[in-house]
């Protein structure tokens, strides 16, 4: 075979490997639905105060934390390292939709167990703020 | 991945309460600062405060001595730091430790709902320990009751001295 060709085609091969790992991802809708939930409540602040109080819970730190454009990221460190972003938008019908993305050391996690339990904790911390129970 | 990464454990609620203080006749702005001035007193860098959700996160890079037996370590060192604050922790195992921990922590501002003037303060921290050579020895959660505590008395006394302007 012609070796410069052979070159050539590694090279290629290397740029497209390169590529993927920036814009690489899943299918987008299937893990949109993963990631998100939506609660029956336009009150922002709450929210954002229920992700922080969860993430607290759950071992992380605050990263960042930004009310206006409703936006917390967070790592946790155990033996691994989680990085998660939690945004939070209106949707219609009064609705705010949570979107949590997380990675567990170099790989997005993708399993719907890890963000089911994510939002059952929410929940908890949503209840809690928004209702006051005492 | 283990499988209780996002699962909340009894010993996460146990935790929330170690590291949670409610401090009384307070605002929201006056807490922010005495905690960054208590920060401040030891070492630490503020990274970013977001006042209208109550979250300031802040840093330092401090020498850790022997990596072996960490696991105490953060809180003998918050301690001496503690004790030791005017000479600015001039101990001597810290002199002389080889390794470098980057402590990371986040406090969060919680104003109770029934009472404006009532705040929750939540701690949480965690570190990174390098060795000289650059090598990653460890990362974990602080979880010491102790450093807490040790924290929280420092924030009750700036609390004080930043109401009456001190």
């Amino acid at each position: 075979m012609h070796i410069p060709l052979v070159i050539a085609l590694l090279m290629l091969a290397g740029c497209a490997a390169q590529t993927a790992a920036i814009t690489a991802g899943g299918s987008q809708v299937e893990l949109r639905q993963i990631q998100t939930r939506q609660y029956d409540t336009l009150d922002k602040r709450g929210t954002l105060r229920s992700v922080v109080a969860t993430l607290q819970d759950l071992g992380f730190v605050i990263d960042k934390a930004d009310y206006e454009l409703a936006t917390i990221s967070a790592t946790k460190l155990q033996d691994y390292e989680i990085r998660m972003t939690v945004t939070i938008r209106e949707r219609e019908g009064d609705r705010l939709a949570v979107r949590a993305n997380a990675r567990f050391n170099e790989k997005p996690i993708e399993d719907p167990k890890s963000y089911q339990d994510f939002f059952t904790a929410l929940d908890k911390a949503m209840f809690l703020t928004l209702h006051k129970v005492d | 991945m283990p499988d209780d990464a996002f699962h909340l454990t009894e010993s996460a609620l146990e935790m929330r309460e170690i590291q949670t203080r409610e401090f009384e006749d307070v605002t929201n702005i006056e807490i922010l600062s005495a905690s960054s001035a208590v920060l401040q007193d030891l070492g630490y860098a503020i990274d970013e405060i977001e006042k209208e959700l109550g979250v300031l996160s802040a840093s330092k890079r401090a020498d850790a001595s022997n990596p072996a037996e960490m696991a105490g370590k953060i809180a003998l060192d918050m301690f001496d730091c503690l004790a030791t604050l005017f000479l600015g922790c001039e101990n001597e195992s810290y002199q002389s430790s080889k390794d470098v921990q980057d402590i990371k922590l986040t406090l969060v501002v919680l104003p109770d709902l029934s009472n404006d003037r009532t705040h929750s303060v939540r701690l949480t921290m965690q570190r990174v320990v390098w060795a000289r050579s650059g090598e990653l020895l460890d990362q974990e959660s602080i979880n010491d009751a102790e450093v807490y505590q040790a924290f929280f008395d420092k924030l009750s006394k700036s609390v004080f001295l930043e109401k009456e302007g001190i």
